[in-house]
């Protein structure tokens, strides 16, 4: 066996027993998804049921018309009589309407009628509601006028000057994912935290238990020692960022995003250009995390480093969030950042061109290569046994 | 065979190892005796490959350290200062784990570890984990796996410390047997009832340089004491002072 299987082979068996370090590689994997099928399932049900609300009436027998339509709305409608004012602002009540007893008498003058809403803008929690009950009042009333136009022999679009129309360049598809870009992070992220344990533990955990110098009076050399370890270390990131993927993109198809026309589809094919896209990265983030191992004093110190190290990835997500700017190839040569493009595109459905997985790829690996031999430089030092 | 001329070797302003000359012989037990901070470990440890000397030649078989490491390593086995272990790794993992690092084929691998199983004993303890394991088995394990290869030059920095009798006297007799087999063993130490009685050569270190060096007869004549603890206080007090 080469000496790099070698050490890959102890590094790998010593990290699967070690119970403590493998639960929390795995626990980001199978918490995140997880997490995200509840928070998005209790999104979705909270704005499903913003449509679906109960407006208490006062005065409604004056508008059996407008109670009509609002039922036929899926709204229901119950009677309220008292004071409304002191009720919302009690907060029984969320919003109150209240229609006046002229009603009828103003609708056959043809004369603007008032319907009073009463709500709390100082409450967020109720602001769907009230916007929900705004939102049906100005539909009543375009419907109404409408009515009233054709009546008199006049097209109602002489009330539309202008009507936007929308057209959206992005397909559903590609507005899922934009709407759910949280799972590009969690997948980038779950490459720094899986390999972590064994990153750190096979360096500044090899020099705190004092093996590194037993280790190192054997015949080989020691970049192929480095090797062993870093090929080790980047198999844990790659498990637990495949099984995030995996997961991820399982919990996704498990929410109901079509009740707010969105459609999440994915293809085995894009579940594969996936992890080709993000594999690279287990090798970068495994070579930082043993680099800054083998400038710590112990496992501690090099976890306390390494904290800062796992928000790393967090910044090009969130600038993309925040500055989003039209993909340019060049960008995919940028840890990170390249391997969140693709796996937004992908999702997207995207055609990626070859180039990006080559860029994003080679960026990885050349600079993952080039800590893995820094890391092996300091192994060469003397220094590396003492303190 | 390891032959030391002139080694010299500093860390920043300190002299750890000033113009150290020695040969330790096949089939002979080479004693390094001296004070904690003489130069004991850094000698050993340019032997073994993980220091590099300022100046000096340090050869085993022949073989220069300096200039071709791996091959000198190939022909060395190895009791470091430090034993750490992984704790999550069998006693006869470790052994494996090293043999296979020294290149042994795997049918070889498996006689050699069970026959250092036996010769030291640990039958019971060889396929647990060494958590847990006490400091004469911890100890028992570092040197099954620094004798797999069979090396044909041992090198033990400070063998039996800390160790229980019953240990203290397998190392002893690992030591004894490994010398009938025309081994070359150097061992450092700062006990001398140890090396008085194990060594057919002893040097005397005392902050870097050697004060005295011989059979402990010759060294009992050198400082003219018939107690060779006395001697030997006699000896490196001479440099002190």
């Amino acid at each position: 066996m080469h000496p790099i299987a070698i050490v890959l082979d102890k590094e790998f068996r010593d990290a699967r027993r070690d119970k403590r370090s493998v639960m929390s590689a795995f626990l980001f994997p199978v918490f995140a998804p997880v997490m995200v099928y509840f928070m998005l399932t209790a999104i979705i049900e909270l704005r499903v049921n913003a449509q679906k609300i109960t407006i208490p009436v006062q005065g409604g027998e004056h508008a059996p018309g407008l109670i009509q339509w609002l039922e036929e709305k899926d709204v229901s409608i119950v009677d309220f009589t008292g004071d409304a004012r002191a009720v919302v602002k009690a907060k029984d009540r969320d919003v109150i309407i209240i229609i006046p007893e002229n009603y009828q008498q103003r609708l056959a003058e043809l004369r603007s009628i008032e319907i009073e809403v009463v709500s709390d803008g100082s409450r967020t929690d109720s602001q769907p509601t009230v916007g929900r009950v705004h939102e049906l009042l100005r539909e009543y009333n375009r419907e109404m006028a409408s009515l009233r136009l054709i009546a008199r022999g006049v097209s109602p679009e002489v009330m539309q000057v202008i009507v936007g129309r929308v057209t959206d360049v992005a397909s559903k598809q590609q507005r899922t994912a934009a709407a759910l870009n949280f799972i590009p992070l969690y997948i980038i992220l779950s490459a720094f935290v899986a390999g972590m344990g064994i990153a750190v533990d096979s360096t500044a955990g090899e020099r705190e238990r004092k093996t590194l110098e037993p280790l190192l009076i054997n015949p080989i050399e020691r970049y192929h020692i480095v090797m062993g370890k870093w090929i080790a270390s980047s198999l844990f990131s790659a498990l637990g960022m495949v099984m995030t993927l995996v997961l991820c993109v399982a919990a996704m198809l498990q929410v109901p995003l079509d009740q707010i026309g969105l459609q999440f589809n994915v293809t085995a094919w894009q579940i594969v250009l996936m992890i080709v896209a993000t594999l690279p990265l287990a090798f970068l983030a495994t070579s930082m995390q043993m680099l800054l191992g083998i400038f710590a004093k112990s496992f501690k110190d090099a976890q306390s480093y390494i904290g800062f190290l796992t928000l790393l990835p967090v910044i090009p997500s969130l600038y993309m969030m925040f500055n989003p700017m039209a993909t340019r190839e060049w960008m995919f040569a940028i840890p990170m950042l390249g391997q969140h493009l693709l796996l937004v595109d992908v999702l997207g459905g995207k055609d990626v061109p070859l180039i990006g997985y080559v860029y994003s790829a080679v960026s990885c690996l050349v600079l993952g290569m080039g800590l893995v031999l820094l890391t092996a430089r300091f192994f060469q030092k003397e220094s590396i046994i003492s303190n | 065979m390891i032959e030391v001329r002139s080694l010299c070797k500093s860390f920043g302003e300190i002299n750890a190892v000033r113009n150290v000359t020695f040969t330790a012989e096949n089939g002979k037990v080479t004693g390094l005796l001296g004070p904690n901070g003489a130069g004991k470990s850094t000698t050993l440890r340019i032997l073994y490959g993980l220091l590099t000397q300022d100046s000096g030649d340090a050869l085993i078989d022949g073989v220069e350290i300096k200039s071709d490491r791996l091959l000198a390593q190939r022909k060395i086995g190895v009791l470091p200062d430090s034993h750490g272990l992984y704790i999550r790794l069998t006693a006869r993992e470790h052994i494996h784990y090293f043999g296979r690092l020294h290149g042994i084929d795997r049918n070889l691998l498996e006689t050699r570890t069970n026959e250092l199983i036996r010769l030291l004993n640990m039958e019971s303890i060889a396929d647990r984990r060494v958590e847990g394991f006490s400091q004469g088995e911890r100890m028992k394990v570092c040197l099954a796996r620094s004798l797999i290869h069979d090396p044909p030059n041992v090198l033990l920095d400070e063998p039996t410390n800390g160790l229980d009798v019953m240990t203290t006297r397998t190392v002893r007799e690992i030591i004894l047997e490994l010398k009938q087999r025309d081994i070359t063993v150097l061992f450092s130490s700062h006990l001398m009832h140890e090396v008085s009685r194990l060594c057919d050569h002893i040097i005397i270190v005392s902050e870097g340089s050697i004060v005295a060096s011989g059979s402990t007869d010759k060294i009992r004549a050198a400082a003219q004491e018939d107690n060779l603890e006395d001697a030997f206080v006699k000896l490196v007090e001479g440099v002190t002072s």
